[in-house]
């Protein structure tokens, strides 16, 4: 029984461990390594065949380079914005359920329902946003867009179904991103072997479909309702470590994932009118590309938008590292996930509230609270709609937000309201927390009430205070010098309330009125001298109206639009404006109200600087500001007043030079332009040409529908064209004031900007030359490494000498031992060398060791050339690349980068959009992803595009020319009428009725332009479901146009009506000459294939005309002439607004409806044409004529072909007649008997014969049977001779048998 | 609409000025499917933009202003066009006020290079020389497509190595060009030996309708920037003759006062380069301007209009002290524009 037991060891044959056994026996024997191999067998590894391993070669080449990408530039954002990972399946096949386990396993938190996007951290580096795509196809085709990864989930005891198939197809179409397959419901496999059966099965299915070796997850079994913890971990770790390939459409448009949205619609504009247009405001991650303001977006479902507004909020949830944890240590990170909800779990606003518990509640709204006065910064009365609106945006939205802003429409939905209530209350009940949520929501909408009270009070004293502070400045003197430290500060602040400008506005109304001033004096422009008082009677009105909150919202309305109007002045390249600028930046800073009012009295103060002067000076001084911050030696006012006037002169372009100028005396100052001296800090350069550095654009936007006082109208483009308009369009850059290049000083001002000039340290010309040499060395390629050694030891002995020369040591005689190229220059810097004094022996050292690091860097670089391959070459310079394009903007801080680039990917923001329709706002559900897709610069357009396209395999029907089709292309799923066509080998693009069936054809369409290369699909419908798979073609975009040339062919036919030899007339194909004259010389055709030629009309019947063929026609024949005729696309484009239709009813939305459908759903038959039934062909029977052959030809002919068809013999001509014979009575009885005997002879003869046939036939008959007799009788003979001689053969074998055995047997 | 240009389109038609007119139907000549309505009066103007279109076309410029007013625009869009362009434009090659079609030679092509747009076709050939008033020039300009441009780092000018340029006379003296070649020399030699004017006298048919003369000069560095000066005669009957001695003086003094402002575009070209900056792919680009002109200026604010685009403007003061004025540093983040007229097979 033991000895059973005991299992006999095995040894391992393969594996790690096993190959290692082998290695060591094998070392043990000496002949180990593969390099003995092939020591020990030479010949096995000679070149056998020189073509094979030519061919080998070329593969492996051929193999490597295929492996190549295109090197792009890696623009992937530093802090990458969540991995959006979107959850797919059939339904009931444990999306949300995985997403729930994915959210525990993350946070330890539970999700008792998902509702939107859920956002989370999964690791130092990564968040993630986990969303479930639901089988709606509108989004499965939206999802896959955006997603990074996709989850694929396939329920293992069904298989896979078309759902999946869809989605995969979606994604290939639309840029392919990481697809994870998981398998679930794999616990209803009772039998093993069935279970791994399926799972290969399902995985080589999946391989196919995505690529092989695609990661497939099982998901085996659910302990109370949820999957196995580890299993789940393990997807987690996959899903937090996996890698992502940068996909060309997403990586080149900038787009977000909304998680929340807000409505900012005035409520008064909403009770007036329910259906008007709503303001809303969307807050997500940007993804993808740099957003830029006011930059066109496309909401998938809803529509094209232009982004009103955009801000970066702070990130809600920002990663660990972030904030300040270097590491992540097991228990912290528990703690941390445990922590985590109150700032790191943001589920959407939008979706749920009051289903997660409410502690996850309360930490969101705390969150959004911090990021709402940010967020919305100018809206102070309107602060309390989205708080209501986001109670809104939790349940059904339409009906909440109904019951608060339309009281009309509140007895319609209130019943509705009921039950939500009810359900809402249930929910809560179910909710871990119970009925907590309620309250504190409740308690919150209360506290930020109580906040917004206390800011406004706050405001208020701030105003007071800033009044007392500006009081104070009046007193003060200004301080020019450090004016531009102001612009700095105020720049950089930005923290001033929007309130304060109302003090500001009366400076400013001053100082414009001084502007203007300054203004008219130079291009005596008038407008603004109108818009001041104007300006000034409105304020004042302001100052009347008692409702403060009112006032301030249109002080903080006004002042930006008086921004907008300075700022447009700023193309007269004025320094006032940049002063002007700054108070408006100081005053236009909005936010938060806890910026010091110490802040804010500098920024006053700065102000202040600008207005104490009387107008005449006031511009004046303020240049002189900037005059004086790069001379600071002039103090004097009349000094730089005359300065001033000089520069005005300059402007005047008085070209005079009258040589006055005294260069000994104050060269700076004259050799320094007056243009160039307003240049001369960036801060006014950049304000010069953009007017006040942060400029909102929102403001912008208001003032164009501005009027003051109901008769100005203020349009920006006009005030700033003003110069423009009246100088002379041109490019040249006069100068204005020519220096004087005969003086010297003048001359040196230039001279090293010439190669004769000096050069600076780094590019000093004997390195230069040094690294001469060398390359020629390295083209005559005798440069070993002991000349590369050789060159180094010159160019250390050169730079060593200077150490000599220090000392005294003769340095010339080792130049020239060095290198002869060495000339003149390099003596010349060593004389300067030797001037220098003792200490800066230090320095020079240092110098001295750059240049020889630099040297060899320069060197290791030229060597090091010949390895690098082209494609290494572009892959260096891309990521060059990347790294300017990371550190050009680091240390800068957001406000002013956000300028510059844009928002950049990774951001949180919130876009304001505005007109967008009210239905997507009352029809709200937050189970469908919103996404703002941001297009390129004339994406928003339509015209004509023209793809590539085939029609799916999978798809049953073929598609028809001109029925309506849907077309997901870009990040639009619109309907269009796309016109298929083929093109002919000439470049003609010919119209097909239907798509071929398993080919790739054109089709065209009228539709958004998107750019080339970009992968579409077409659905007929996306409303409801049909068991067939709903892709009906995919394909690529091939080019856009504003016009297009698709042709049809048309046949025009003719009947001949005269017909010559080879020369024809015809008729009926045209209607008059002019239309033939546009078709002489085509090429026309009868049907029988006789070819010909249109020549000229016909005055006769309208519209004949003269053709000649290569043979003679029929009249019977038709002729026709083939032309082409080009097909107008109907410009029909209708995006898909699935996302405003009711809740419930979004995945049935139907556009335009195709002919076949509308006749179906009406029963209208079609009329069939008579012409088109098949019937029985009857064919006539036809008559040739005869075959005439010309009597020439004929006679040509050899005889034997001659027609041989001889005439019948007429009659005899009487003379050639013979004579009749008239007998004589004897010779007439002679010739009677003589007939009578031979009758009876005749007859005798006859019966002679009959008798003896009759004798044959008796005899005959005796015959036959004598000869049957006979025929017995030899055949028995014939039997008795063969029986005998049969017995005789026998006895003959036999005997020799026996003789045989006998001869054996002697033997 | 691609350029800024689109924009002083709208707002000059105010005049309504004949070469401006002219400037239009060019626009129409090169695209597909804009919309261009005038009113009566012909105070406003409704454009439409549509695709660029190119290909092989002819346009008879107004004599009013010269060809590099036209030309100016084409090379912003000619780029971006559908098939490749080649123009032949007809009337003032070189006058006082536009930058002249040898300039835009020497200068604007090298620019375009920088950027990645490059080849055979790229050219500008002066096929006649045409003076104001009456004009009578004709060049070719051809240039190819390309779907993207490249991103450049154009910071270090270096030193200009040689200086090389065009004295040209028509229906004058031939002698009148060796004259101003003379003068211009006896400045620039105090600064380079490597200079080298060549003299251009065309004659017949080739020289225009109208008599003129005039000088352009380049100066090029050793890392491949262009600095450009150019100076032309007066018109024919308007204002007084001007000694070629003292043309070529003045000439030759413009161009050091272009070295003095320095930078790695010349000002004439400023716009042009801001602007393929801009549409380049979505990288930082730089730049290193001289001072920026007005019209660059406007030129700015335009890009900003129109691609909401900001330029991060640095003043840069070099520590030496003989290399001439202050220069200003450009850097953007490209769009990434794509050519979308461009068809691909």
């Amino acid at each position: 029984m033991e000895e059973k037991e005991k299992k006999k060891h095995r040894a391992k044959h393969s594996g790690p461990k096993a190959e290692k056994k082998r290695k060591r026996y094998l070392n043990d024997l000496g002949i180990g390594d593969e390099e003995n191999a092939r020591k020990r067998n030479p010949k096995a590894f000679t070149v056998q065949s020189a073509v094979r391993m030519a061919r080998t070669f070329h593969r492996t080449q051929d193999l490597k380079t295929k492996k190549h990408h295109i090197p792009v530039v890696d623009r992937t954002p530093l802090e990458p914005p969540p991995v959006v990972v979107v959850v797919v399946g059939p339904p009931k096949v444990g999306k949300s359920t995985v997403i729930k386990c994915l959210i525990k396993n993350f946070t330890r938190q539970k999700l008792v329902e998902i509702r939107g996007p859920v956002t989370i951290v999964s690791g130092k580096k990564r968040r993630l946003t986990i969303i479930e795509c639901g089988c709606d196809i509108n989004t499965m085709i939206d999802l896959a867009k955006v997603a990074d990864l996709v989850l694929m989930l396939i329920d293992a005891s069904f298989g896979f179904e078309m759902e999946t198939f869809e989605f995969l197809n979606i994604c290939q179409v639309h840029g392919f991103p990481k697809i994870m397959g998981v398998l679930t419901h794999l616990d209803t496999f009772k039998n093993n072997k069935q279970l791994k059966k399926t799972k290969k099965k399902l995985k080589h299915r999946f391989w196919t479909e995505v690529y092989p070796g695609a990661k497939l997850f099982y998901l085996s079994g659910m302990v109370h309702g949820e999957y196995q913890k580890q299993e789940v971990h393990n997807l987690g770790r996959f899903i937090s470590v996996m890698k992502f390939r940068p996909l060309t459409w997403q990586t080149s448009h900038p787009y977000v994932l909304a998680d929340r949205m807000e409505e900012l619609t005035n409520p008064e504009d909403v009770r007036i009118n329910p259906k008007c247009d709503r303001k809303i405001s969307l807050y997500g991650y940007l993804r993808g590309a740099h957003l830029k303001n006011k930059s066109q977006i496309h909401m998938p479902g809803v529509g094209d938008f232009t982004v009103s507004d955009v801000s970066f909020l702070p990130d809600p949830c920002a990663l660990p590292e972030q904030q300040k944890k270097r590491s992540l240590n097991e228990k912290e990170k528990l703690f941390q996930e445990e922590v985590r909800p109150n700032h790191e779990l943001v589920q959407s606003l939008i979706s749920t509230h009051s289903a997660i518990d409410v502690k996850m509640a309360s930490s969101k709204v705390s969150l959004f609270m911090d990021s709402k006065p940010l967020g919305s910064e100018d809206v102070g009365q309107e602060f309390v709609m989205p708080k209501e609106e986001r109670q809104v945006d939790l349940k059904t939205g339409r009906v909440r937000r109904k019951a608060v802003f339309e009281d009309d429409e509140k007895e319609n939905e209130a019943s509705d309201e009921e039950d939500d209530q009810e359900e809402e209350d249930d929910e809560e009940a179910v909710s871990e927390d119970g009925s907590e949520g309620d309250d504190e929501n409740d308690a919150e909408e209360e506290s930020e009430r109580v906040l917004l009270r206390e800011g406004i009070a706050v405001r208020r004293a701030k105003r007071l205070k800033t009044e007392v502070a500006q009081e104070e400045a009046v007193n003060e003197l200004p301080a020019f010098a450090d004016s531009d430290d102001d612009l700095e500060m105020s720049s950089e602040e930005g923290e001033t309330a929007p309130e304060d400008s109302e003090m500001e506005e009366d400076e400013e109304e001053e100082e414009e009125e001084e502007g203007d001033v300054q203004r008219t004096c130079k291009d005596e422009s008038s407008d603004s001298e109108f818009e001041a008082p104007n300006k000034r009677a409105e304020s004042k009105q302001y100052d009347m109206n008692s409702e403060r909150t009112e006032v301030k919202s249109q002080i903080s309305e006004h002042s930006p639009k008086r921004k907008a109007v300075l700022t447009t002045d700023s193309g007269n390249c004025t320094a006032e404006e940049a002063s002007e600028s700054e108070d408006e930046n100081s005053s236009l800073e909005e936010g938060d109200d806890e910026g010091g009012s110490h802040e804010e009295l500098e920024a006053e103060e700065s102000n202040r600087n600008g207005f104490q002067h009387s107008q005449a000076k006031k511009a004046d001084s303020v240049r002189q500001t900037k005059v004086k911050t790069v001379d600071t030696e002039d103090d004097d006012v009349e000094n730089l007043l005359r300065e001033k006037e000089e520069y005005e002169e300059e402007i005047d372009l008085s070209v005079d030079t009258t040589g006055a100028l005294k260069w000994k005396e104050d060269l700076t100052q004259k050799a320094a332009e007056a243009f160039l001296r307003q240049q001369r800090s960036t801060p006014n350069l950049r304000k010069l040409v953009y007017g006040t550095a942060v400029e909102d654009e929102d403001q912008e936007s208001e003032d164009a529908d501005d009027e003051l006082g109901g008769l100005f109208r203020v349009s920006r483009p006009d005030t700033a064209s003003k110069q423009k308009a009246n100088a002379l369009d041109c490019s040249k850059f006069l100068v204005e004031k020519p220096q004087d290049w005969d003086l010297e000083e003048v001359m040196n001002s230039i001279r090293d900007c010439f190669v004769t000039g000096k050069w600076e340290d780094d590019k000093d010309v004997t390195l230069l030359k040094i690294i001469h040499v060398y390359r020629i060395f390295k083209k005559t390629e005798w440069l070993t490494n002991a000349h590369m050694s050789w060159v180094f030891v010159v160019a250390e002995e050169l730079y060593g000498d200077f150490e000599d020369l220090e000392t005294g040591v003769v340095h010339k005689g080792k130049a020239a031992a060095g290198g002869e190229q060495s000339g003149s220059e390099e003596e010349e810097e060593e004389d300067e060398e030797t001037t220098k004094p003792e200490p800066e022996e230090e320095k020079k050292k240092k110098e001295r060791m750059d240049k020889k690091r630099k040297l060899k860097e320069m060197f290791d670089a030229e060597y090091d050339e010949g390895d690098a391959t082209y494609f290494d070459d572009l892959k260096e310079e891309m990521h060059k690349q990347a790294q300017l394009n990371r550190a050009e903007f680091e240390d800068q801080d957001d406000e002013t980068r956000v300028q510059y680039e844009g928002f950049r990917p990774g951001m949180y923001v919130r876009i304001e959009i505005e007109n967008v329709p009210c239905e997507f706002v009352m029809n709200f559900d937050p189970h469908y992803p919103i996404i703002l897709g941001g297009l390129g610069n004339s994406e928003g357009n339509v015209g004509y595009v023209q793809l590539r396209l085939k029609k799916h395999r999978w798809y049953k029907k073929i598609l028809k020319t001109r029925d309506p089709l849907i077309l997901s292309l870009g990040w639009r799923r619109f309907q269009t009428i796309p016109m298929f066509y083929i093109e002919d080998h000439n470049g003609r693009h010919r119209l097909l009725k239907y798509t071929p069936q398993h080919m790739h054809c054109g089709a065209a369409f009228w539709g958004p332009i998107t750019p080339q290369g970009t992968g579409f699909l077409a659905v007929q419908s996306v409303s409801g479901t049909t068991p067939d798979f709903r892709i009906a073609a995919t394909g690529v975009v091939l080019d856009l146009d504003k016009s297009i040339t698709i042709v049809k062919k048309l046949k025009l036919t003719g009947y001949p009506f005269k017909i010559f030899k080879n020369t024809c007339f015809i008729k009926g194909m045209f209607n008059s000459q002019l239309e033939v004259a546009k078709f002489e010389g085509a090429a026309i055709r009868s049907v029988s294939g006789i070819r010909g030629q249109i020549k000229k009309a016909l005055r006769a019947p309208v519209g004949a005309f003269r053709a000649t063929f290569e043979d003679k026609l029929l009249m019977s024949d038709i002729v026709f002439v083939r032309t082409w005729y080009p097909v107008s696309i109907p410009t029909f484009y209708n995006p898909v607004t699935s996302l405003l239709k009711p809740a419930g009813e979004k995945d049935s939305w139907s556009g335009m409806k195709t002919t076949g459908q509308l006749r179906y759903e009406r029963g209208i038959k079609l009329k069939q044409n008579k012409d088109s039934l098949y019937k029985p062909i009857v064919r006539e029977k036809r008559h040739f004529n005869k075959l005439h052959i010309p009597k020439a030809l004929q006679k040509a002919l050899p005889f034997k072909n001659k027609p041989k068809n001889l005439e019948k013999k007429g009659k005899t001509p009487k003379d050639q007649w013979r004579p009749a014979v008239i007998r004589e009575p004897h010779e007439k009885k002679i010739s009677a008997l003589l007939s009578a005997l031979s009758t009876v002879n005749n007859y005798k003869i006859k019966k002679a014969k009959v008798k003896h046939r009759e004798q044959l036939k008796e005899y005959l008959k005796v015959k036959q049977k004598e000869d049957e007799q006979k025929f017995k009788r030899q055949k028995e003979a014939k039997k008795k001779v063969y029986r005998i001689l049969g017995q005789r053969e026998k006895k003959r074998q036999k005997s020799s048998l026996k003789g045989s055995s006998k001869g054996e047997k002697s033997v | 609409m691609k350029s800024g240009k689109g924009n002083f389109l709208i707002l000059s038609v105010l005049y309504s000025l004949d070469f401006e007119a002219s400037f239009i139907r060019l626009i129409d000549k090169v695209t597909n499917g804009s919309r261009i309505e005038i009113n009566q009066t012909g105070t406003t103007l409704y454009y439409q933009p549509g695709l660029l279109y190119g290909g092989s076309l002819e346009h008879d410029c107004s004599p009013s202003r010269g060809i590099g007013y036209y030309l100016e625009s084409l090379l912003c869009l000619a780029p971006f066009m559908k098939h490749p362009l080649k123009i032949v434009l007809r009337g003032v090659t070189n006058d006082q006020v536009d930058p002249s079609v040898d300039v835009l030679k020497a200068t604007a092509l090298p620019l375009l290079k920088k950027f990645g747009i490059d080849g055979e076709s790229l050219e500008i050939k002066i096929n006649r020389r045409g003076m104001p008033p009456k004009g009578g020039g004709e060049i070719v300009f051809s240039c190819p497509v390309r779907k993207v441009l490249q991103p450049v780092q154009f910071t270090d000018p270096g030193k200009i190595k040689r200086i090389r340029g065009t004295a040209y006379s028509v229906r004058v003296s031939p002698q009148m060009a060796n004259r101003m070649v003379e003068s211009a020399r006896g400045i620039l030699n105090k600064f380079l030996p490597d200079i080298y004017i060549y003299t251009d006298h065309m004659k017949g048919v080739s020289s225009g309708k109208s008599p003129g003369f005039g000088m352009c000069l380049t100066a090029e560095t050793i890392n491949g920037t262009i600095l450009s000066a150019e100076l032309a005669s007066n018109p024919q009957g308007q204002g007084e003759a001007v000694l070629p001695e003292e043309l070529g003086q003045s000439c030759a003094k413009l161009l050091l006062e272009e070295v003095y402002r320095g930078g790695c575009v010349d000002s004439t070209n400023q716009s042009l380069a801001l602007l393929l900056m801009t549409l380049g792919q979505r990288d930082v680009s730089k730049v290193l301007l001289g001072p920026l002109s007005p019209y660059t200026i406007e030129f700015l604010r335009h890009l900003r209009s129109f691609f909401q685009i900001m330029f991060k403007i640095e003043t840069k003061t070099t520590e030496e002290e003989h290399t001439g004025g202050e220069k200003v540093l450009m850097t953007c983040v490209g769009i990434g524009f794509h050519n979308l007229s461009k068809t691909i097979r």
